[in-house]
Protein backbone atom coordinates (compact mmCIF):
# COMPACT_ATOMS: atom_id res chain seq x y z
CA UNK A 1 0.00 0.00 0.00
CA UNK A 2 1.53 3.10 -1.00
CA UNK A 3 0.39 6.68 -0.70
CA UNK A 4 0.57 9.09 -3.79
CA UNK A 5 2.03 12.82 -3.62
CA UNK A 6 1.81 15.92 -5.41
CA UNK A 7 5.05 17.68 -6.74
CA UNK A 8 5.06 19.41 -3.61
CA UNK A 9 5.18 16.46 -1.56
CA UNK A 10 1.67 16.49 -0.22
CA UNK A 11 -0.44 13.27 0.70
CA UNK A 12 -3.16 12.47 -2.18
CA UNK A 13 -5.72 10.23 -1.28
CA UNK A 14 -5.09 7.12 -3.14
CA UNK A 15 -8.81 6.23 -4.82
CA UNK A 16 -9.75 2.55 -4.65
CA UNK A 17 -9.57 -0.79 -2.27
CA UNK A 18 -7.73 -2.67 -4.96
CA UNK A 19 -4.05 -2.30 -6.29
CA UNK A 20 -3.74 -4.98 -8.34
CA UNK A 21 -1.38 -7.41 -8.46
CA UNK A 22 1.15 -5.80 -5.68
CA UNK A 23 -2.13 -6.98 -3.27
CA UNK A 24 -1.57 -9.82 -4.07
CA UNK A 25 0.91 -11.08 -1.40
CA UNK A 26 -1.18 -9.14 1.20
CA UNK A 27 -3.89 -11.87 0.34
CA UNK A 28 -1.80 -14.69 1.12
CA UNK A 29 -0.35 -13.36 4.05
CA UNK A 30 -3.79 -12.70 5.62
CA UNK A 31 -4.46 -16.29 4.70
CA UNK A 32 -1.53 -17.09 6.69
CA UNK A 33 -2.49 -15.48 9.70
CA UNK A 34 -6.06 -17.23 9.04
CA UNK A 35 -4.63 -20.44 9.23
CA UNK A 36 -2.56 -19.80 12.19
CA UNK A 37 -5.71 -18.80 13.76
CA UNK A 38 -7.02 -22.09 13.02
CA UNK A 39 -4.20 -24.07 14.13
CA UNK A 40 -2.84 -22.24 16.97
CA UNK A 41 -6.45 -24.05 18.35
CA UNK A 42 -5.11 -27.33 18.44
CA UNK A 43 -7.86 -29.41 20.38
CA UNK A 44 -10.67 -27.39 18.02
CA UNK A 45 -8.11 -27.74 14.56
CA UNK A 46 -8.10 -31.69 15.56
CA UNK A 47 -11.93 -32.07 16.28
CA UNK A 48 -12.06 -30.37 13.00
CA UNK A 49 -9.79 -32.34 11.12
CA UNK A 50 -10.49 -35.51 12.83
CA UNK A 51 -14.24 -35.73 12.92
CA UNK A 52 -14.27 -36.67 9.51
CA UNK A 53 -11.59 -39.03 9.28
CA UNK A 54 -13.08 -40.39 12.40
CA UNK A 55 -15.97 -40.88 10.80
CA UNK A 56 -14.65 -42.72 8.05
CA UNK A 57 -13.03 -45.25 9.91
CA UNK A 58 -16.40 -46.18 11.42
CA UNK A 59 -18.43 -46.25 8.63
CA UNK A 60 -15.42 -48.07 6.47
CA UNK A 61 -14.99 -50.34 8.82
CA UNK A 62 -18.48 -51.18 9.41
CA UNK A 63 -19.89 -51.41 5.91
CA UNK A 64 -17.61 -53.81 4.32
CA UNK A 65 -19.49 -56.44 1.60
CA UNK A 66 -22.24 -54.62 1.47
CA UNK A 67 -23.49 -53.11 -1.68
CA UNK A 68 -25.86 -49.99 -2.53
CA UNK A 69 -28.20 -51.91 -5.21
CA UNK A 70 -29.92 -49.15 -6.60
CA UNK A 71 -26.55 -47.59 -7.20
CA UNK A 72 -25.30 -50.51 -9.66
CA UNK A 73 -24.05 -52.20 -6.53
CA UNK A 74 -21.23 -50.25 -5.85
CA UNK A 75 -20.11 -51.39 -2.44
CA UNK A 76 -20.92 -49.40 0.52
CA UNK A 77 -17.63 -48.41 1.32
CA UNK A 78 -17.26 -46.76 -2.19
CA UNK A 79 -20.59 -44.72 -0.82
CA UNK A 80 -18.85 -43.43 2.29
CA UNK A 81 -15.72 -41.97 1.22
CA UNK A 82 -17.11 -39.36 -1.50
CA UNK A 83 -20.04 -38.44 0.77
CA UNK A 84 -17.51 -38.24 3.51
CA UNK A 85 -15.55 -35.60 1.64
CA UNK A 86 -18.21 -33.88 0.68
CA UNK A 87 -18.88 -33.81 4.35
CA UNK A 88 -15.56 -32.51 4.91
CA UNK A 89 -16.68 -29.42 2.77
CA UNK A 90 -20.17 -28.66 4.11
CA UNK A 91 -18.34 -29.28 7.72
CA UNK A 92 -15.41 -26.38 7.14
CA UNK A 93 -17.87 -24.23 4.69
CA UNK A 94 -20.69 -24.37 6.48
CA UNK A 95 -20.76 -25.53 10.50
CA UNK A 96 -17.10 -23.81 10.81
CA UNK A 97 -18.07 -20.85 9.08
CA UNK A 98 -20.71 -19.76 10.00
CA UNK A 99 -19.93 -20.24 13.83
CA UNK A 100 -16.62 -18.45 13.54
CA UNK A 101 -18.02 -15.75 11.96
CA UNK A 102 -20.42 -15.30 14.46
CA UNK A 103 -18.07 -15.52 17.10
CA UNK A 104 -15.41 -13.01 15.27
CA UNK A 105 -18.67 -10.62 15.16
CA UNK A 106 -19.27 -10.68 18.82
CA UNK A 107 -16.13 -10.62 20.08
CA UNK A 108 -15.31 -7.39 18.34
CA UNK A 109 -13.09 -8.89 15.67
CA UNK A 110 -14.87 -7.55 12.66
CA UNK A 111 -14.99 -4.44 13.59
CA UNK A 112 -11.49 -3.89 14.75
CA UNK A 113 -10.54 -5.87 10.79
CA UNK A 114 -13.11 -3.39 9.33
CA UNK A 115 -11.35 -0.26 10.84
CA UNK A 116 -7.98 -1.86 9.62
CA UNK A 117 -6.50 -0.93 6.04
CA UNK A 118 -7.54 -4.17 5.22
CA UNK A 119 -9.78 -3.86 2.73
CA UNK A 120 -13.33 -6.09 3.08
CA UNK A 121 -12.54 -8.20 -0.03
CA UNK A 122 -9.02 -8.83 1.26
CA UNK A 123 -10.63 -10.40 4.56
CA UNK A 124 -13.41 -12.28 3.08
CA UNK A 125 -11.31 -13.39 0.29
CA UNK A 126 -8.77 -14.69 2.97
CA UNK A 127 -11.05 -16.27 5.31
CA UNK A 128 -12.96 -18.05 2.22
CA UNK A 129 -9.49 -19.69 0.77
CA UNK A 130 -8.51 -20.48 4.44
CA UNK A 131 -11.53 -22.31 4.80
CA UNK A 132 -11.38 -24.24 1.39
CA UNK A 133 -7.61 -25.51 2.92
CA UNK A 134 -9.80 -26.64 5.98
CA UNK A 135 -11.79 -28.24 3.34
CA UNK A 136 -9.02 -29.87 1.45
CA UNK A 137 -7.29 -31.14 3.80
CA UNK A 138 -10.79 -32.71 5.26
CA UNK A 139 -11.18 -34.52 1.85
CA UNK A 140 -7.31 -35.15 0.57
CA UNK A 141 -7.25 -37.39 4.23
CA UNK A 142 -10.53 -38.94 3.64
CA UNK A 143 -9.74 -40.32 0.03
CA UNK A 144 -6.10 -41.32 1.94
CA UNK A 145 -7.79 -43.19 4.70
CA UNK A 146 -10.37 -44.80 2.12
CA UNK A 147 -8.15 -45.76 -0.35
CA UNK A 148 -5.38 -46.89 1.52
CA UNK A 149 -6.97 -48.46 4.35
CA UNK A 150 -10.20 -49.77 3.05
CA UNK A 151 -9.22 -50.40 -0.36
CA UNK A 152 -11.78 -47.75 -2.15
CA UNK A 153 -11.24 -46.84 -5.44
CA UNK A 154 -11.46 -43.61 -7.41
CA UNK A 155 -12.06 -41.26 -7.99
CA UNK A 156 -13.27 -42.23 -11.46
CA UNK A 157 -14.58 -39.22 -12.89
CA UNK A 158 -12.21 -36.99 -11.15
CA UNK A 159 -12.74 -33.46 -13.31
CA UNK A 160 -16.40 -33.89 -12.70
CA UNK A 161 -15.95 -34.74 -8.75
CA UNK A 162 -13.68 -31.74 -8.34
CA UNK A 163 -15.96 -29.38 -9.77
CA UNK A 164 -18.77 -30.76 -7.46
CA UNK A 165 -16.85 -30.19 -4.73
CA UNK A 166 -15.41 -26.64 -5.96
CA UNK A 167 -19.10 -25.68 -6.56
CA UNK A 168 -20.06 -27.16 -3.06
CA UNK A 169 -17.35 -25.13 -1.37
CA UNK A 170 -18.40 -22.00 -3.27
CA UNK A 171 -22.17 -22.93 -1.92
CA UNK A 172 -21.93 -23.65 1.41
CA UNK A 173 -19.41 -21.22 1.95
CA UNK A 174 -21.70 -18.31 0.60
CA UNK A 175 -24.97 -20.25 3.09
CA UNK A 176 -22.51 -20.26 5.92
CA UNK A 177 -21.78 -16.61 5.84
CA UNK A 178 -25.94 -15.93 5.36
CA UNK A 179 -26.44 -18.23 8.15
CA UNK A 180 -23.62 -16.56 10.33
CA UNK A 181 -25.84 -13.12 9.78
CA UNK A 182 -29.04 -14.94 11.78
CA UNK A 183 -27.50 -16.02 14.57
CA UNK A 184 -27.82 -13.48 17.17
CA UNK A 185 -25.19 -14.21 19.75
CA UNK A 186 -22.05 -16.54 20.20
CA UNK A 187 -23.61 -18.68 22.70
CA UNK A 188 -26.01 -20.05 20.46
CA UNK A 189 -23.78 -20.46 17.34
CA UNK A 190 -22.95 -23.81 17.93
CA UNK A 191 -26.24 -25.14 18.71
CA UNK A 192 -28.74 -23.39 15.97
CA UNK A 193 -25.89 -23.87 13.60
CA UNK A 194 -24.79 -27.76 14.60
CA UNK A 195 -28.40 -28.57 15.04
CA UNK A 196 -29.68 -27.46 11.94
CA UNK A 197 -26.50 -29.36 9.97
CA UNK A 198 -26.73 -32.56 11.61
CA UNK A 199 -29.94 -33.14 11.36
CA UNK A 200 -29.69 -32.31 7.66
CA UNK A 201 -26.56 -34.40 6.81
CA UNK A 202 -28.37 -37.26 8.18
CA UNK A 203 -31.64 -37.25 6.64
CA UNK A 204 -30.02 -35.96 3.28
CA UNK A 205 -28.05 -39.44 3.32
CA UNK A 206 -24.81 -39.32 4.84
CA UNK A 207 -24.68 -42.16 7.24
CA UNK A 208 -27.00 -44.23 4.69
CA UNK A 209 -27.70 -44.19 1.14
CA UNK A 210 -31.58 -42.85 0.56
CA UNK A 211 -32.73 -44.12 -2.55
CA UNK A 212 -34.10 -41.87 -5.25
CA UNK A 213 -37.79 -40.85 -5.16
CA UNK A 214 -38.29 -41.53 -1.56
CA UNK A 215 -40.00 -39.57 0.57
CA UNK A 216 -36.97 -38.65 2.22
CA UNK A 217 -35.28 -37.75 -0.77
CA UNK A 218 -38.17 -35.63 -1.87
CA UNK A 219 -37.78 -34.12 0.98
CA UNK A 220 -34.46 -33.30 1.09
CA UNK A 221 -33.52 -32.63 -2.68
CA UNK A 222 -34.79 -29.33 -1.65
CA UNK A 223 -31.71 -28.41 0.40
CA UNK A 224 -28.34 -28.52 -1.44
CA UNK A 225 -26.58 -30.84 0.85
CA UNK A 226 -28.27 -33.97 -0.53
CA UNK A 227 -27.33 -32.75 -3.91
CA UNK A 228 -23.57 -32.78 -2.78
CA UNK A 229 -23.20 -35.97 -1.47
CA UNK A 230 -25.41 -37.48 -4.35
CA UNK A 231 -22.89 -35.63 -6.82
CA UNK A 232 -20.17 -36.28 -5.22
CA UNK A 233 -21.05 -40.42 -5.00
CA UNK A 234 -21.95 -40.12 -8.40
CA UNK A 235 -18.72 -38.96 -9.77
CA UNK A 236 -16.07 -40.70 -7.74
CA UNK A 237 -17.54 -43.49 -8.70
CA UNK A 238 -18.58 -43.17 -12.34
CA UNK A 239 -22.14 -44.40 -11.64
CA UNK A 240 -23.40 -44.64 -15.39
CA UNK A 241 -26.47 -42.41 -16.70
CA UNK A 242 -26.00 -40.10 -14.23
CA UNK A 243 -25.33 -36.34 -14.61
CA UNK A 244 -24.12 -33.60 -11.85
CA UNK A 245 -25.86 -30.32 -13.44
CA UNK A 246 -29.06 -30.71 -11.92
CA UNK A 247 -27.17 -30.95 -8.63
CA UNK A 248 -25.05 -28.15 -9.45
CA UNK A 249 -27.95 -26.05 -10.33
CA UNK A 250 -29.59 -26.29 -6.86
CA UNK A 251 -26.33 -26.21 -5.00
CA UNK A 252 -25.65 -22.32 -7.33
CA UNK A 253 -29.41 -21.24 -6.57
CA UNK A 254 -28.73 -22.09 -2.89
CA UNK A 255 -25.39 -20.46 -3.33
CA UNK A 256 -26.87 -17.19 -4.89
CA UNK A 257 -29.73 -16.91 -2.13
CA UNK A 258 -26.59 -17.13 0.01
CA UNK A 259 -24.92 -14.88 -0.88
CA UNK A 260 -28.18 -12.21 -1.05
CA UNK A 261 -29.06 -12.50 2.31
CA UNK A 262 -25.44 -12.32 3.31
CA UNK A 263 -25.34 -8.70 1.72
CA UNK A 264 -28.26 -7.92 3.19
CA UNK A 265 -27.84 -8.56 6.87
CA UNK A 266 -24.04 -8.84 7.00
CA UNK A 267 -22.96 -6.74 9.87
CA UNK A 268 -19.31 -6.02 11.22
CA UNK A 269 -20.30 -4.61 14.79
CA UNK A 270 -21.85 -7.16 17.47
CA UNK A 271 -25.32 -7.70 18.01
CA UNK A 272 -25.04 -7.94 21.28
CA UNK A 273 -26.85 -4.36 23.14
CA UNK B 1 -6.50 22.19 7.19
CA UNK B 2 -7.43 20.69 10.54
CA UNK B 3 -7.54 16.78 11.20
CA UNK B 4 -11.03 16.72 11.96
CA UNK B 5 -14.00 18.43 10.81
CA UNK B 6 -17.30 18.51 11.55
CA UNK B 7 -20.22 20.87 10.33
CA UNK B 8 -23.82 19.92 11.55
CA UNK B 9 -23.26 16.20 11.79
CA UNK B 10 -26.61 14.53 12.26
CA UNK B 11 -27.32 11.11 12.94
CA UNK B 12 -30.47 9.00 13.60
CA UNK B 13 -31.43 5.28 13.66
CA UNK B 14 -34.81 5.53 12.63
CA UNK B 15 -37.27 7.87 14.75
CA UNK B 16 -34.05 7.82 17.48
CA UNK B 17 -32.16 10.75 17.46
CA UNK B 18 -28.24 9.39 18.15
CA UNK B 19 -26.31 13.32 17.40
CA UNK B 20 -28.29 16.42 16.34
CA UNK B 21 -26.39 19.52 14.87
CA UNK B 22 -23.02 18.91 15.87
CA UNK B 23 -20.40 20.79 14.61
CA UNK B 24 -16.35 20.95 15.68
CA UNK B 25 -12.61 20.77 14.79
CA UNK B 26 -9.62 19.04 15.53
CA UNK B 27 -6.60 20.81 14.18
CA UNK B 28 -3.01 18.63 13.67
CA UNK B 29 -1.07 18.02 16.89
CA UNK B 30 -3.88 18.49 18.90
CA UNK B 31 -5.11 16.06 21.81
CA UNK B 32 -8.90 16.74 21.58
CA UNK B 33 -11.36 15.23 23.88
CA UNK B 34 -15.48 14.41 23.79
CA UNK B 35 -17.05 14.27 27.17
CA UNK B 36 -20.21 13.10 28.12
CA UNK B 37 -22.12 10.88 29.64
CA UNK B 38 -23.12 7.22 28.69
CA UNK B 39 -26.07 7.93 25.61
CA UNK B 40 -25.00 10.91 24.50
CA UNK B 41 -23.19 10.29 21.22
CA UNK B 42 -19.58 10.49 21.55
CA UNK B 43 -18.95 6.78 19.81
CA UNK B 44 -21.46 7.55 17.25
CA UNK B 45 -19.40 10.59 16.59
CA UNK B 46 -15.98 9.06 16.51
CA UNK B 47 -17.44 5.87 14.67
CA UNK B 48 -18.28 8.51 12.33
CA UNK B 49 -15.17 9.98 11.86
CA UNK B 50 -13.56 6.92 11.38
CA UNK B 51 -15.33 5.95 8.34
CA UNK B 52 -17.59 3.18 10.20
CA UNK B 53 -20.71 4.53 10.58
CA UNK B 54 -22.66 6.51 7.71
CA UNK B 55 -24.03 9.81 8.69
CA UNK B 56 -27.58 11.15 8.25
CA UNK B 57 -26.39 14.67 7.47
CA UNK B 58 -23.95 17.03 7.97
CA UNK B 59 -20.50 17.25 6.52
CA UNK B 60 -17.40 15.43 7.77
CA UNK B 61 -13.55 15.54 6.84
CA UNK B 62 -11.24 13.34 8.42
CA UNK B 63 -7.55 13.87 7.22
CA UNK B 64 -8.85 16.21 4.71
CA UNK B 65 -11.44 13.35 2.96
CA UNK B 66 -14.81 12.78 3.86
CA UNK B 67 -14.79 9.25 5.69
CA UNK B 68 -18.21 8.12 4.33
CA UNK B 69 -16.38 7.42 0.94
CA UNK B 70 -15.04 4.06 0.04
CA UNK B 71 -12.94 5.38 -2.48
CA UNK B 72 -10.87 6.71 -0.35
CA UNK B 73 -11.38 4.74 3.20
CA UNK B 74 -8.47 1.92 2.37
CA UNK B 75 -6.14 5.07 2.25
CA UNK B 76 -7.76 7.13 4.80
CA UNK B 77 -7.14 4.16 7.61
CA UNK B 78 -3.66 3.74 6.44
CA UNK B 79 -3.32 7.03 8.53
CA UNK B 80 -6.15 6.60 11.29
CA UNK B 81 -5.29 4.12 14.56
CA UNK B 82 -8.14 3.21 16.10
CA UNK B 83 -8.15 2.30 20.41
CA UNK B 84 -12.09 0.56 21.01
CA UNK B 85 -14.31 0.85 23.82
CA UNK B 86 -14.16 -3.10 24.02
CA UNK B 87 -11.26 -5.39 23.96
CA UNK B 88 -11.34 -7.33 20.34
CA UNK B 89 -8.43 -9.50 20.05
CA UNK B 90 -7.79 -13.61 19.21
CA UNK B 91 -7.44 -15.22 22.15
CA UNK B 92 -5.01 -17.31 20.79
CA UNK B 93 -2.54 -15.33 19.19
CA UNK B 94 0.90 -13.93 20.73
CA UNK B 95 1.38 -10.54 21.78
CA UNK B 96 3.75 -10.13 19.48
CA UNK B 97 1.95 -12.26 16.58
CA UNK B 98 -1.24 -9.93 16.88
CA UNK B 99 1.04 -6.93 16.45
CA UNK B 100 3.32 -8.41 13.78
CA UNK B 101 -0.78 -9.33 11.36
CA UNK B 102 -1.47 -5.83 12.13
CA UNK B 103 1.70 -3.98 11.20
CA UNK B 104 1.76 -5.49 7.84
CA UNK B 105 -1.40 -3.92 7.01
CA UNK B 106 0.00 -0.27 7.32
CA UNK B 107 2.60 1.08 4.82
CA UNK B 108 4.89 2.29 7.67
CA UNK B 109 4.33 0.70 10.80
CA UNK B 110 6.07 0.99 13.65
CA UNK B 111 8.09 -1.61 14.63
CA UNK B 112 6.68 -4.01 16.63
CA UNK B 113 9.26 -4.35 19.12
CA UNK B 114 9.02 -0.71 20.18
CA UNK B 115 5.39 -0.92 20.22
CA UNK B 116 5.81 -4.16 22.65
CA UNK B 117 8.52 -1.34 24.96
CA UNK B 118 5.67 1.06 24.61
CA UNK B 119 2.55 -0.24 26.06
CA UNK B 120 5.18 -2.16 28.87
CA UNK B 121 4.53 -6.07 27.27
CA UNK B 122 7.95 -6.86 26.90
CA UNK B 123 8.01 -9.30 29.82
CA UNK B 124 4.74 -10.94 27.96
CA UNK B 125 5.25 -10.26 24.46
CA UNK B 126 5.79 -14.21 23.52
CA UNK B 127 2.33 -15.21 26.12
CA UNK B 128 -0.92 -15.87 24.73
CA UNK B 129 -3.38 -13.11 24.61
CA UNK B 130 -6.19 -14.91 26.51
CA UNK B 131 -3.16 -15.10 29.67
CA UNK B 132 -2.98 -11.81 29.78
CA UNK B 133 -5.02 -9.63 32.48
CA UNK B 134 -7.49 -7.64 31.75
CA UNK B 135 -4.82 -4.23 32.19
CA UNK B 136 -2.19 -6.09 29.67
CA UNK B 137 -5.34 -6.50 27.43
CA UNK B 138 -6.17 -3.14 27.35
CA UNK B 139 -2.87 -1.92 26.80
CA UNK B 140 -2.50 -4.14 23.76
CA UNK B 141 -5.60 -2.40 22.06
CA UNK B 142 -3.87 0.35 23.03
CA UNK B 143 -0.83 -1.09 20.79
CA UNK B 144 -2.92 -2.39 18.56
CA UNK B 145 -4.44 1.43 17.81
CA UNK B 146 -0.57 3.15 16.97
CA UNK B 147 1.09 0.19 15.38
CA UNK B 148 0.59 2.03 11.89
CA UNK B 149 2.31 5.05 13.33
CA UNK B 150 -1.29 7.00 12.87
CA UNK B 151 -1.42 10.95 12.22
CA UNK B 152 -4.95 10.29 13.90
CA UNK B 153 -5.24 8.58 16.88
CA UNK B 154 -8.92 7.95 17.80
CA UNK B 155 -9.09 6.41 21.50
CA UNK B 156 -12.44 5.58 22.59
CA UNK B 157 -12.64 5.22 26.53
CA UNK B 158 -9.05 4.42 26.44
CA UNK B 159 -8.27 3.94 30.31
CA UNK B 160 -11.89 2.23 30.67
CA UNK B 161 -10.69 -0.75 32.84
CA UNK B 162 -7.20 0.04 33.68
CA UNK B 163 -6.18 0.15 37.67
CA UNK B 164 -4.66 3.41 38.51
CA UNK B 165 -1.24 3.10 37.16
CA UNK B 166 -2.17 1.51 33.78
CA UNK B 167 -4.01 5.03 33.47
CA UNK B 168 -1.08 6.94 34.09
CA UNK B 169 0.85 4.68 31.57
CA UNK B 170 -1.35 4.98 29.22
CA UNK B 171 -1.79 8.70 29.58
CA UNK B 172 2.06 9.42 29.97
CA UNK B 173 2.22 7.26 26.55
CA UNK B 174 -0.96 9.24 24.50
CA UNK B 175 1.47 12.78 25.83
CA UNK B 176 4.30 11.28 24.14
CA UNK B 177 2.22 10.35 20.86
CA UNK B 178 1.15 14.01 20.71
CA UNK B 179 4.24 15.61 21.95
CA UNK B 180 5.43 13.44 18.44
CA UNK B 181 3.11 15.19 16.36
CA UNK B 182 0.15 12.68 16.78
CA UNK B 183 -3.32 14.15 16.76
CA UNK B 184 -5.66 12.70 19.19
CA UNK B 185 -8.83 12.31 19.35
CA UNK B 186 -10.37 10.57 22.59
CA UNK B 187 -13.80 9.92 23.84
CA UNK B 188 -14.05 10.04 28.26
CA UNK B 189 -15.95 10.36 30.94
CA UNK B 190 -13.19 10.73 33.30
CA UNK B 191 -12.64 14.45 34.15
CA UNK B 192 -9.14 14.11 35.09
CA UNK B 193 -8.67 12.42 31.92
CA UNK B 194 -9.34 15.00 30.44
CA UNK B 195 -7.48 17.86 32.55
CA UNK B 196 -4.28 15.24 32.33
CA UNK B 197 -4.83 15.11 28.48
CA UNK B 198 -6.74 17.44 26.48
CA UNK B 199 -5.83 20.97 24.69
CA UNK B 200 -9.63 21.63 24.40
CA UNK B 201 -12.39 19.14 25.29
CA UNK B 202 -16.32 20.10 24.11
CA UNK B 203 -19.40 18.01 26.20
CA UNK B 204 -21.69 16.56 24.63
CA UNK B 205 -25.58 16.53 25.97
CA UNK B 206 -28.59 15.61 25.02
CA UNK B 207 -27.01 14.58 21.20
CA UNK B 208 -25.39 18.20 20.76
CA UNK B 209 -22.09 20.33 22.09
CA UNK B 210 -22.81 22.68 24.93
CA UNK B 211 -19.46 23.37 25.72
CA UNK B 212 -16.44 24.04 24.49
CA UNK B 213 -13.12 25.08 24.77
CA UNK B 214 -9.73 24.25 27.20
CA UNK B 215 -10.19 22.31 30.43
CA UNK B 216 -9.26 25.28 32.12
CA UNK B 217 -11.75 27.47 31.17
CA UNK B 218 -14.76 25.35 30.18
CA UNK B 219 -17.91 26.36 30.96
CA UNK B 220 -16.52 29.80 32.16
CA UNK B 221 -14.49 28.44 34.65
CA UNK B 222 -11.60 30.62 34.96
CA UNK B 223 -13.53 33.74 34.85
CA UNK B 224 -16.02 32.04 38.13
CA UNK B 225 -16.25 32.73 41.50
CA UNK B 226 -13.87 30.85 43.79
CA UNK B 227 -13.72 28.94 47.04
CA UNK B 228 -11.69 30.02 49.95
CA UNK B 229 -11.48 27.41 52.26
CA UNK B 230 -9.45 27.48 56.32
CA UNK B 231 -10.20 26.01 59.60
CA UNK B 232 -12.02 28.64 62.26
CA UNK B 233 -9.24 29.49 64.81
CA UNK B 234 -10.09 28.52 68.54
CA UNK B 235 -12.39 30.81 69.68
CA UNK B 236 -13.27 32.41 66.59
CA UNK B 237 -16.99 32.82 65.37
CA UNK B 238 -18.27 32.94 62.20
CA UNK B 239 -19.58 36.46 62.58
CA UNK B 240 -16.52 37.39 63.64
CA UNK B 241 -14.14 37.24 60.10
CA UNK B 242 -13.38 39.93 58.25
CA UNK B 243 -15.14 38.96 55.30
CA UNK B 244 -18.96 36.53 54.67
CA UNK B 245 -18.20 33.33 55.49
CA UNK B 246 -20.21 30.13 56.07
CA UNK B 247 -20.22 26.82 58.12
CA UNK B 248 -18.54 23.96 56.08
CA UNK B 249 -17.38 20.23 57.19
CA UNK B 250 -14.50 19.48 59.43
CA UNK B 251 -14.97 22.97 61.03
CA UNK B 252 -13.75 24.56 57.97
CA UNK B 253 -15.41 27.63 56.56
CA UNK B 254 -15.93 28.72 53.28
CA UNK B 255 -15.90 32.06 51.66
CA UNK B 256 -17.25 32.63 48.18
CA UNK B 257 -16.09 35.63 46.25
CA UNK B 258 -15.59 36.64 42.90
CA UNK B 259 -12.87 39.03 44.29
CA UNK B 260 -10.33 36.86 45.57
CA UNK B 261 -7.16 38.71 45.85
CA UNK B 262 -8.86 41.44 47.76
CA UNK B 263 -10.85 38.91 50.23
CA UNK B 264 -7.26 37.11 50.57
CA UNK B 265 -6.07 40.05 51.26
CA UNK B 266 -8.14 41.54 54.15
CA UNK B 267 -8.46 37.83 56.13
CA UNK B 268 -4.90 36.97 55.85
CA UNK B 269 -3.86 40.72 57.26
CA UNK B 270 -6.90 40.10 59.92
CA UNK B 271 -5.29 36.79 60.81
CA UNK B 272 -1.93 38.08 61.30
CA UNK B 273 -2.95 40.95 63.26
CA UNK B 274 -4.36 39.04 65.61
CA UNK B 275 -1.96 35.97 65.32
CA UNK B 276 -4.37 33.47 64.21
CA UNK B 277 -3.41 30.57 61.91
CA UNK B 278 -5.72 29.71 58.92
CA UNK B 279 -5.09 25.94 58.75
CA UNK B 280 -5.93 24.51 55.90
CA UNK B 281 -6.17 27.69 53.62
CA UNK B 282 -6.68 26.56 50.24
CA UNK B 283 -7.83 28.90 47.44
CA UNK B 284 -10.77 25.88 44.86
CA UNK B 285 -11.80 27.03 41.59
CA UNK B 286 -14.71 25.47 40.15
CA UNK B 287 -13.76 21.67 38.93
CA UNK B 288 -14.25 20.46 35.34
CA UNK B 289 -16.57 18.02 37.28
CA UNK B 290 -18.56 21.13 38.41
CA UNK B 291 -19.36 22.57 35.25
CA UNK B 292 -19.48 19.11 33.83
CA UNK B 293 -22.71 18.09 36.29
CA UNK B 294 -23.96 21.54 35.75
CA UNK B 295 -24.42 21.00 32.26
CA UNK B 296 -25.27 17.89 31.69
CA UNK B 297 -27.47 17.01 34.72
CA UNK B 298 -30.19 14.70 34.36
CA UNK B 299 -29.03 12.81 31.14
CA UNK B 300 -28.79 9.65 31.13
CA UNK B 301 -32.17 8.08 30.19
CA UNK B 302 -32.02 9.23 26.58
CA UNK B 303 -29.16 6.69 25.16
CA UNK B 304 -29.43 5.69 21.48
CA UNK B 305 -27.57 2.76 20.48
CA UNK B 306 -26.32 2.12 16.95
CA UNK B 307 -27.22 -0.68 15.10
CA UNK B 308 -24.73 -3.03 13.79
CA UNK B 309 -23.07 -1.73 10.38
CA UNK B 310 -22.91 -3.79 7.11
CA UNK B 311 -21.44 -4.41 4.35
Amino acid sequence: MTAATTPSGADVPVRGSFRGVSDLPLVGRQVYFEQLTFWLNPIGAAITIGFSVVFIVIFESTSRHSTVGYLAHIDLGQYYLPAFAAYGVMAACFNILAIQLVNRREMGLLKRQRLSPLPTWMLLSAVFLSTAIIATIQIVLVILVGRLGYDVHGPQDIGTFVLVLVVGMLSFTALGVAVSTLVPNADSAGPIVSLVFFILIALSGLYFPVKAGSGLATFTDVFPIRHLIVASVDSFNGIPGTSPWNDLLVMAIWGVAGVFVALRRWEWSPKRG
Amino acid sequence: MPAVSVEHLRKAYGDNLAVRDVSFEVQKGEVFALLGPNGAGKTTCVEILEGFRDRSSGRVETLGVDPADHATQRWLRTRIGVVLQELAVEPYYTVRQVLTRNAGYYPNPRPVPEVIELIGLRERADDRIKRLSGGQQRRLDVGLGIIGNPELLFLDEPTTGLDPSGRRETWELIHRLAAAGTTVMLTTHYMDEVEALADRVAVLYGQEIVAEGTPSSLGGRDLGAVTIRFRLPDGVTVESLPVPAVPADDGHVAVHTDDEVRVLHELTGWALAHGLPLVGLSVLRTSLEDVYLGLTRGVGSDAVHGPAVGL
